[in-house]
């Protein structure tokens, strides 16, 4: 049984994780950047999974790992875009380019 | 008795520290306490010359500071010119301290005056005892210390301040040179003690040149101290210090410490012949140069000063033409009849509160007694026969003469010539003629202050016959006995010298009697006939005036050049670092935007380059 | 009597203040003031007593000590242990500077009562302070030397920058930087040593490098470079011209109380290391520095002067006096022989004295006239006689006249150059014509002249005042009167110094 090899899933999460990391370092919108860094995220758990299932030593660690990830992530997301309404309410924008408060 | 000499300087001293402390308390009591203690060193100063001359000379140190492998000692030495002059000096000083009871009474800070009085004395006692040339330099600078201080007695006033201020400099202009020299000469003999300096000299172990070198340098603190151009112009500034201290130190004592350092040191100096032919013009000129200035001027305090350092002129010219004796005699009479002279003119400063000649004249009838003892002085200070200045004198012509100066010999006869003049034209003015100021309340000195004038009176007449070519010349064959580098203790001279010496004195007399006692000839036909030479003359030759715009404006000059280098180079280039490091600083900021993306793509490309450097090289960079 | 960790409890005795006035509430401002005071006796008595055993032929190798403290393993040199050991010991000369140290430490304290405000938190930096002073001269090796040389830069900078004058702050950040930049050099030097040699104890480096003639431990130009670099480290402090516009501006800005230290004491490490580590360390290297070191003094003396004579303010005018008279430190150093090191030492401990002295006047003068522009203050003679004569006292201590001690350190160090460089020296006697030139011009625009109307009512000297005064002018004239009383115990120093030179 041929099965897709473990390149194609690589080359998946690399083209993802690539995506995110572009949107993350030069999208305007903070929702957007938001969702570039799930994106981020969801290429490592494609690794992992990948990985758990055809790696040099196939275990359930990996998509155990994966299911962290993405608990994690989900947290993370929910903190993010708590922090993103708090600035909302205060700027009335979502424009990154506005939030440098960490000059000075 | 000899051994006994250290407690000497230990009276004035113990009256300085007693005063200083308890001063404010005693007030007035504080002149019996300085009086008591001088009359002390006095006594036993007196039984310490009595001694010497019946025993050799007593010496006596300890080890006071350890250098490396030198020992240098500290202690005190009594022959035969440091027995005279501790005699001198205390009997000065005894007597000032008294007559000060009178001159400075109800003054509220007496007891600060005859607390410096007494540092002064200590000093210069100390001075006068000391074996080595270290200690001597020592107690050198505490004498212009002491000096110091009572020219600027009273501070509030700005010419005293100003006079304290310039005797201290000057002076210390010329005690750099003594210092200089004086350690010039401790790395060639290895000593600063006056025995072992002399052996070497004679051993012939200093080089000639550098026994010129070293005796001029140690000759400029003389010219510094004795008020010898071109450092003289301190002292007649000194005349801002009370009457009584002028007499002290401006005239009799701490004035002479040039010639007596000059005359202890002798037998280097002796060494080398430019260094006393330097000395002798410079004496001679000084002499001429200051006399000539003392024609002309109107304080009575200023011609004294004047006068004062036209003798000490005469003494080192007769030391520069190897009249040892000749110079420590005219020293000793000197001291009398100037103390003499100063304490008159106190007593009359005392009796009409001014020092303007301008403004005395007929004083003789008021001042029974200060006006008799003020010619004395006068008579002697001029030469006139019989009395002290006479043979002093006559012995410093003598010893120029024989010595071959005969140009710096006839500069001489002319300064005497002056010396007649001026004392004489201060005299008259003084004292005769009509009453030119407010003479209503002039009233004789107290006691206390006419005593101490009739001693020095005394002394004034009396002491040249010590040493005179009639009676035996007992003072110098003493001063010279048991060492052959002191010279003779006698010269021959010519006879005729003392006719001209006398000559002239009486001629200056007759000159100034003719225009300020009889009035024949008219008192301006100087300064009306060669107003340009009298101009010089009443401004002193410009030489403040020169030193002001050469010395004080040009160190102050030098000095905002410094200040000029110090804002703009020192301080420019640490604000140029700073300057430089603050904008690095800048640059490095730049990046911080606050943009958390661009932190992020930054750290990205940094982590690139890594992973593409470690891919490269595999981490080794050979 | 030397009980074991005897200089242990010396340094760190004033820690007790700074432990008590924790527990004391801040506003408690005289009970504060008599606890910084007491704080500072312990090491003044503990100096005292060992001195007083040194003078009576105690060993003060007996008072060493020595207790394990780090250690680490260098991986490429198998089985050998780098170890930095807690090493404290004295000579005669840091014994010295220990003395003064303490002395002058009691004396500031004392100084100290016109603090305005915050006692609690300036006494327990001034004591902090002395620790690192104490410290730097008790101890025996480098890394540890050099961690109270920075103790004592962080209580200063807090010290000038939080109780100085108008332009503290500016004052307090030149000070660190500068010191900091020469704490740098320093740091540099003292790695260097301890990489090469494997030690850090000063007397073990010492015989190392002596004995290192053929340059196999470190190289004769490496050795030259380290001199040169600790020259200009110490040279910040001393300061050399023209290192030394921070120090002005300190001696204007910081309070007298801690001038009386940074004068008396600060500075004097600067002259400490140049001839504790300069001088030992790298004999050979410094006799061929010597003659740039006599001429830096002589700079150093006359700049000092000449700058001194036209400053305007007193403070001003004491800071230059005090570049100038370092340069007789230098020039004692330069002439590199018995009497020109002793010199040196000696114008360390006596410009110490006077420089406190003198700031302890201006504190007394600044807290009745609100100000130290000379122009503002003249008469000081009729308003306040015992201070104007303190004053004046002071000033001839410090333009040299015998029978005070600035003068034996000024004759001997000018004795020793005099020998090695005549016409050097002869250029430097200029200064001691100058000296007396601006001291004068100062003091007595200060103290003679018209009182002004509204300084009549000032009151003099307070006993609180005079005391320290009259302490520091005995000890100025019994070293001046009796110099012997300190070299004594500086022959054997000295003696090791030109053994080290070869002679």
């Amino acid at each position: 049984m041929s099965t897709v090899p473990i390149s194609a899933y690589l080359t998946l999460a690399l083209v993802l994780f690539c995506i995110g990391l572009f949107g993350a370092l030069t999208k305007r919108n903070t929702v957007i950047v938001l969702i570039s860094i799930e994106l981020m995220l969801n290429a490592v758990n494609i690794n992992l999974v990948a990985f758990s299932k055809l790696g040099m030593a196939p275990s359930i660690d990996g998509q155990v790992f994966a299911l962290f990830a993405i608990a994690v992530a989900a947290a993370e997301a929910a903190v993010g875009l708590a922090i993103l309404i708090a600035l909302y309410r205060n700027r009335k924008s979502v424009n990154i380019d506005e939030f440098n408060t960490l000059k000075n | 008795m000899m051994e006994n000499a250290w407690i000497i300087p230990l009276f004035p001293l113990l009256s300085f520290l007693f005063l200083i402390v308890f001063g404010k308390r005693l007030r007035a009591v504080s002149a019996y306490i300085g009086i008591f203690l001088t009359f002390a060193s006095f006594i036993i100063s007196l039984l310490v010359l009595i001694a010497r001359f019946g025993s050799p000379t007593y010496k006596a140190e300890g080890i006071w500071l350890t250098i490396g492998d030198y020992q240098l000692t500290a202690g005190y030495e009594v022959n035969q010119l440091n027995a005279l002059m501790l005699v001198i000096v205390s009997l000065v000083s005894f007597l000032v301290h008294m007559y000060s009871k009178g001159y400075m009474h109800g003054d509220g800070r007496i007891s600060v005056f005859y607390a410096y009085l007494g540092l002064f004395t200590f000093a210069m006692l100390g001075l006068v005892l000391s074996p080595n040339l270290l200690q001597t330099y020592i107690f050198w600078e505490l004498v212009g210390l002491g000096s110091f201080l009572l020219i600027g007695f009273y501070f509030y006033k700005e010419e005293a301040k100003a006079a304290a201020k310039k005797a201290f400099i000057m002076t210390r202009i010329g005690d750099v040179g003594l210092f200089i020299g004086m350690i010039l000469l401790f790395w060639q003999v290895g000593s600063f003690e006056y025995d072992e300096i002399f052996a070497a000299v004679s051993a012939g172990m200093i080089s000639e040149q550098m026994i010129t070198l070293i005796a001029l340098l140690i000759f400029i603190g003389a010219v510094g101290k004795s008020g010898q151009f071109p450092l003289h112009t301190w002292l007649p500034d000194a005349m801002e210090g009370p009457t009584p201290v002028s007499a002290l130190i401006h005239a009799a004592t701490m004035v002479a410490a040039g010639v007596y350092l000059v005359a202890s040191m002798f037998p280097l100096f002796a060494a080398s012949e430019t260094a006393m032919m330097t000395i002798a013009i410079i004496g001679a000129f000084t002499a001429i140069f200051a006399a000539s200035i003392g024609i002309v001027q109107k304080d009575i305090k200023r011609v004294l000063a004047y006068s004062t350092v036209s003798q000490l002129g005469f003494m080192m010219l007769a030391l520069g033409s190897a009249g040892y004796v000749a110079g420590v005699f005219h020293l000793m009479t000197h001291a009398f009849f100037k103390a003499l002279l100063f304490l008159a003119a106190g007593s009359v400063i005392h009796a009409v509160h001014t020092q303007d000649i301008e403004k005395m004249g007929g004083l003789w009838k008021k001042l029974r007694v200060t006006g008799p003892l003020f010619l004395i002085g006068t008579l002697a200070i001029s030469g006139v026969p019989l009395l002290s200045g006479f043979f002093s004198k006559d012995e410093i012509l003598v010893s120029t003469w024989v010595h071959g100066h005969t140009f710096l010999f006839w500069l001489a006869v002319v300064a005497a010539f002056f010396t007649a003049f001026y004392m004489f034209r201060l005299f008259f003015m003084v004292f005769t003629g009509e009453a030119r100021g407010k003479t209503a309340n002039v009233k004789e000195s107290p006691g206390v202050m006419v005593i101490p004038m009739l001693i020095l009176a005394v002394l004034a007449i009396g002491a040249g016959y010590v040493n005179t070519p009639w009676f035996g010349t007992f003072l110098g064959d003493w001063l010279t006995e048991g060492n052959q580098a002191l010279g003779h203790g006698h010269v021959e001279g010519p006879a005729w010298i003392m006719v001209v010496a006398t000559a002239v004195s009486l001629l200056g007399i007759l000159l100034a009697w003719l225009m300020y006692g009889k009035k024949t000839i008219a008192r301006d036909w100087f300064s009306a006939g060669v107003p340009t030479v009298y101009g010089i003359l009443a401004n002193k030759y410009y030489i403040d005036e020169f030193y002001k715009m050469t010395i004080v404006k040009g160190t102050t000059a030098f000095s905002r050049i410094l200040h000029f280098i110090e804002v703009i180079v020192v301080e420019g280039i640490m604000k140029m670092v700073a300057g430089i490091i603050s904008g690095l600083s800048k640059l490095g900021s730049r990046f911080q935007s606050g943009q958390v993306q661009t932190y992020g793509t930054v750290a990205f490309l940094g982590l690139a380059i890594l992973v593409i450097f470690f891919a490269v090289t595999g981490g080794y960079l050979k | 009597m030397m009980f074991p960790y005897y200089l242990s409890l010396l340094v760190f005795s004033p820690l007790i203040g700074i432990l008590v006035l924790v527990f004391i509430p801040k506003v408690k401002e005289p009970f504060i003031k008599l606890i910084g005071f007491l704080a500072t006796l312990p090491a003044l008595i503990l100096t005292v007593i060992a001195y007083i055993a040194h003078r009576n032929g105690a060993e003060l190798s007996e008072l060493a000590e020595k207790v394990g403290w780090m250690q680490f393993v260098n991986p490429e040199m198998a089985g050998k242990i780098y170890s930095i050991d807690y090493e404290l010991g004295v000579d005669g000369f840091s014994l010295l500077m220990l003395m003064l140290t303490a002395l002058l430490s009691t004396l500031a304290a004392i100084a100290s009562i016109h603090i305005k405000k915050e006692w609690k938190g300036y006494f327990m930096l001034f004591l902090l302070l002395e620790i690192g002073m104490l410290g730097v001269f008790a101890a025996e090796n480098l890394i540890l030397f050099f961690i109270f040389f920075e103790i004592t830069l962080i209580p200063t900078f807090f010290l000038i920058g939080k109780w100085g004058y108008f332009e503290k702050e500016k004052a307090a950040f030149k000070f660190l930087v500068y010191n900091g930049l020469g704490s740098a050099i320093l740091l540099i030097v003292i790695m260097v040593l301890y990489a090469r040699t494997g030690t850090s104890n000063i007397e073990a480096i010492m015989s190392i490098m002596a004995s290192d003639s053929d340059h196999l431990v470190v190289s004769a130009g490496t050795k030259m470079g380290l001199l040169i670099a600790l020259v200009v480290a110490f040279g910040v402090k001393l300061p050399i011209f023209p290192l030394h516009s921070w120090m002005v501006e300190v001696h204007v800005q910081a309070p007298p109380s801690i001038v009386m230290l940074h004068a008396g004491i600060l500075l004097k490490i600067g002259a400490y290391g140049l001839i504790k580590f300069g001088m030992g360390i790298f004999p050979d290297q410094f006799q061929s520095l010597a003659v740039w070191l006599a001429v830096l003094g002589v700079i150093n003396l006359l700049y000092g002067a000449f700058l001194a004579f036209i400053q305007t303010d007193f403070k001003k005018v004491l800071a230059y006096s005090s570049i100038s008279h370092m340069g007789v430190v230098l020039i004692g150093l330069g002439a590199l022989n018995a009497a020109g090191i002793q010199g040196a030492i000696f114008q360390v401990v006596s410009h110490g004295l006077i420089a406190a002295l003198l700031f302890l006047l201006v504190s007394i003068v600044h807290e009745r006239y609100g100000t130290s522009d000379m122009a503002k203050i003249s008469g000081l003679a009729k308003s306040m006689p015992i201070a104007a004569g303190i004053l004046l006292t002071a000033a001839l201590a410090s333009l040299g006249i015998p029978g005070m001690s600035g003068f034996i350190s000024e004759f001997m160090a000018f004795l020793g150059l005099f020998k090695e460089m005549p016409v050097l020296a002869a250029i430097g006697c200029l200064g001691i014509i100058m000296t007396a030139a601006y001291l004068l011009r100062a003091v007595l625009s200060i103290t003679f002249g018209e009182a002004k109307r509204e300084n009549t009512e000032v009151n003099d000297v307070a006993p609180l005042e005079a005391i320290p005064a009259a302490i520091l002018v005995g000890l100025i004239v019994l070293i001046g009167v009796y110099p012997n009383i300190l070299s004594g115990s500086l022959t054997s120093t000295i003696e090791t110094i030109l053994l080290g030179m070869g002679g």
